[in-house]
């Protein structure tokens, strides 16, 4: 259950750093995605201010035709010269001459209204700016721009005429190099949707222009909705806050309603303080959810993710789960399935607990003790156990063991020889043959099959000592004996002939001394003492018999270890009294 | 129009010299690249620099003044000033205390006058053609500008004994209606006094000064635009 325990705890790590991962992916993603908006803002600004200054040039290169008209330099030079009023005639034909012009220029680069203005600022003639048509005496002299033209200058400027914003640029229209220029040419072009468009196709951004606290014209790429820039309408009134717009004429990249960044940027000109302006903007690529982190993916990026790691990993994670599953739970629960099954069919008396691990193996001791206590109510006593189904496997030829000895075909079994001691009719194995081992227990009738003592009915929670199946008689001996060398194997192994032989025949003579009797008698003693402090059944139990397990324990180390005599002890071993053999050499 | 009418009154011509030395303010002030006023801004080589010079136009901009030094009555009837093209015509205006004025909307889009720092001529929309009157009401200098035009300033000058107004053309010549009596002219661009007090002894006939022409224009070391050739 550990494994299955660690894959759970390792699992659900895994899952916290997962999810953990995912929302700073969401938190890194936001940041990065918002950082590479605002500087993609930024480029757009720069974009669109370039745009503007390079759309200006080009207009004014246009003009140069215009001031290089004969007609508009002659019609000019003559109402410069009256600073009363200029003839009809003079108005007319330079009328006439700004629209042929404006006619023969480029469609991209066409202006809205072009002007021919004099000395004293009259507007001489005039095409596109038909709300002007009736106004006598139309003057533009005061204006910056005009004035700069009027006096040598070519520059832009951008004004806000009834909110509507103007992209305008002035060249002077000069006849003699020895006098001022003779007037000047001006070019409006307003700012429209088509403007927009023009700019945001050439420039990549979605361009907004506002003025008076509206948009008056927007545009965006294909494929990106311009309506996003109709959220900036409610922000616009914030810009007077805005010290950086102020005093820069850009603002910082904003967010708005949380899915579109903008800067909003003056318009150089007369524009840049009557709150006119153009902003950008991009949507702000933000996820609110982790999840939303998919969504944004398209087919080629989800196909183009190892995948087959991922299955490796949910493979490897599910198969390791399965494994310690199977291992853990699955193994042992049909083991246990199995051995209640042969119970339930009589096969066997008790649980081979040594086939268990773990919880299981308390499961099965328990199941084994609550047996033997039914059976103890009923007076059935219960098989000698073997001392592998208590302490576990027994290695076959333990190097080190005192009690170890040969088996198959070597041992006394397969010689068909009778082994000294009681012998017992053979029990069912599930494994390998194996010598016998039982509990020197008294039983409580000679005509008991197993020919074990059986426990005490009030007996404790000893599992009960069981006869394995052999093929013949073996040396029996109490499988609360251990060797000192190995723990775990109290014993027990098949017992050469010449052992046996020497045993029945009285060879070892050594046995029958008295302090070894006085010794073993203490032994048994302190093993019935023990016995009762473990709570096990102690009825039955004689010196007599106990002393028979002990000579041939004895006489089989001896034999094997060549030692001169052996030396046991008492000790407690899952809650049972158990016996030691050493061997003593000197 | 702009001259009150004065019953036998004589003429007094004058000429002014230097006037295409005094640099309008707001075209001097719209060239400096920090004002932000254009994304580029360059000479035009085939003009001659002397050209160059952002200097005002005298027709608009130059007031002359006949002061007298009695008590002078405002007129009857509003002066009238129009308002378009990025300026008020006349620029600069000296009347007498009392007098009206008329501003007139000559633009096809509306404006929005207003004295700085005077309460009474607020900021309010003139759409074409509208009128709005107003009299300044006390002697001093107030400037007008235009919320809807940053381009527009005007200054007008309320003085004590205003007789007679008037501008010259572009070659300097002016000329004066006045009464009989003992002036003194004086020069007033973009709302200051410029040059010399130039007295004047009228009678009944016409007085002639083109024969001294009056230096209007500031010394050139003070008057000369910063970067106005930039």
């Amino acid at each position: 259950m550990l494994l299955s325990r660690f894959w759970y705890l390792i699992l659900a790590l895994a899952l916290g750093a997962a999810v953990g991962g995912l929302f700073l992916a969401n938190t890194v993603y936001n940041r990065a995605s918002t950082e590479s908006m605002e500087q993609a803002l930024s480029a757009d600004t720069q974009v669109v201010s370039w745009y503007i200054n390079d759309d200006a040039r080009r207009r004014s290169s246009l003009l140069l035709k215009v001031c290089l008209d004969g007609t508009i330099r002659k019609e000019l030079s003559k109402a410069s010269s009256k600073d009363d009023k200029v003839p009809q005639d003079v108005r007319d034909k330079t009328r006439n001459a700004l629209a042929k012009l404006v006619e023969e220029m480029p469609r991209d680069y066409k202006f809205s209204s072009l002007f021919a203005i004099d000395q004293l600022g009259r507007v001489i003639g005039q095409v596109g700016f038909d709300q002007a048509a009736g106004i006598e005496n139309f003057d533009m002299g005061g204006y910056a721009i005009v004035a700069d033209a009027l006096h040598g200058w070519v520059r832009d400027d951008a004004w806000v005429l009834d909110d509507r914003i103007y992209l305008v640029v002035a060249r002077p229209v000069e006849v003699d190099t020895a006098q001022m220029p003779a007037g000047a040419v001006v070019g409006l072009r307003i700012i429209d949707t088509s403007y927009a468009k023009q700019l945001s196709k050439r420039s990549g951004a979605s361009v907004g222009f506002f003025a008076g606290g509206t948009v008056k014209a927007k545009a965006a790429p294909e494929g990106v909705d311009p309506t996003q820039l109709d959220t900036i309408v409610a922000d616009i009134k914030n810009l007077a806050n805005d010290e950086n717009y102020k005093e820069k004429g850009k603002s910082q990249p904003k967010i708005l309603m949380g899915d579109i960044g903008v800067i909003y940027s003056k318009i150089p000109g007369e524009a840049w303080d009557l709150g006119a302006g153009y902003v950008v903007g991009r949507s702000a690529s933000v996820v609110k959810t982790p999840l939303d982190l998919v969504k944004l993916a398209d087919d080629k990026e989800k196909k183009s993710q190892p995948w087959w790691i991922v299955g490796l990993v949910v493979l490897l994670s599910g198969g390791l789960g399965l494994l310690f599953s199977v291992l853990e739970h699955t193994r042992p629960l049909r083991t246990l399935k199995a051995e209640a099954e042969k119970l339930a069919k009589g096969e066997i008396d008790m649980l081979q607990v040594s086939k268990f691990r773990g919880l299981y193996r308390k499961i099965a001791s328990d199941l084994n003790d609550g047996t033997d206590k039914v059976a103890a109510k009923g007076g059935v006593p219960r098989k000698a156990a073997d001392l592998e189904s208590v302490l576990g496997p027994i290695p076959a030829q333990p190097e080190m063991s005192a009690f170890s000895f040969p088996v198959g075909g070597e041992g006394p079994a397969s010689q068909g020889k009778p082994a000294s001691g009681p012998v017992r009719p053979p029990a069912p194995r599930d494994s390998g043959p194996r010598l016998p081992v039982q509990m020197p227990a008294p039983k409580p009738s000679p005509e008991d099959k197993p020919k074990m003592p059986a426990p005490k009915p009030e007996g404790p929670k000893m599992p009960a000592p069981r006869i394995s199946e052999v093929k013949a008689p073996a040396p029996m001996m109490d499988d609360d004996m251990e060797a000192e060398d190995d723990d775990d194997a109290t014993v027990v192994s098949a017992v050469p002939p010449e052992i046996l032989e020497a045993s029945a025949t009285g060879a070892h003579a050594a046995v029958e001394e008295a302090g070894e009797i006085s010794e073993w008698h203490n032994v048994f003693q302190e093993f019935v003492r023990t016995k009762k402090q473990c709570g096990e059944p102690t009825t039955g139990l004689t010196f007599e018999k106990f002393q028979n397990t002990l000579r041939k324990n004895r006489d089989q180390l001896i034999s094997k270890t060549k030692c001169k005599r052996v030396k046991f002890t008492v000790y407690v071993k899952d809650g049972r009294a158990a016996l030691k053999a050493s061997p003593v050499r000197s | 129009m702009l001259v009150p009418s004065v019953a036998l009154a004589a003429t007094v011509k004058g000429q002014v010299k230097g006037h295409n030395e005094l640099i309008n303010p707001v075209w001097e002030e719209s060239a400096r690249p920090d004002n932000n006023r254009y994304t580029w801004r360059e000479p035009s080589p085939t003009v001659r620099s002397e050209f160059r010079r952002l200097f005002g136009l005298a027709p608009k901009e130059l007031c002359i003044a006949g002061i007298s030094a009695g008590k002078v009555e405002a007129p009857k009837v509003p002066i009238l000033v129009t308002v378009g093209g990025g300026r008020t015509t006349p620029v600069t205006l000296v009347v007498a205390p009392g007098t009206r004025l008329r501003f007139r909307n000559n633009d096809p889009y509306k404006h929005r006058l207003y004295a700085v720092g005077e309460n009474s001529l607020p900021p309010a929309d003139m759409a074409m053609a509208a009128e709005r009157d107003w009299t300044a009401p006390a002697v001093g200098t107030y400037e007008l500008r235009d919320e809807l035009a940053p381009s527009l300033r005007s200054w007008v000058i309320v003085k004590e004994g205003v007789a007679s107004i008037g501008y010259p053309n572009r070659k300097g010549q002016f000329f004066l209606t006045l009464e009989p009596g003992e002036y003194k002219l004086e020069f007033f661009f973009a709302g200051k006094t410029i040059g010399e007090l130039k007295g004047v002894s009228v009678g009944a006939r016409d007085v002639d000064l083109t024969r001294d022409p009056i230096k209007v224009a500031l010394p050139k070391e003070k008057d000369a635009p910063k970067g106005a050739e930039k």
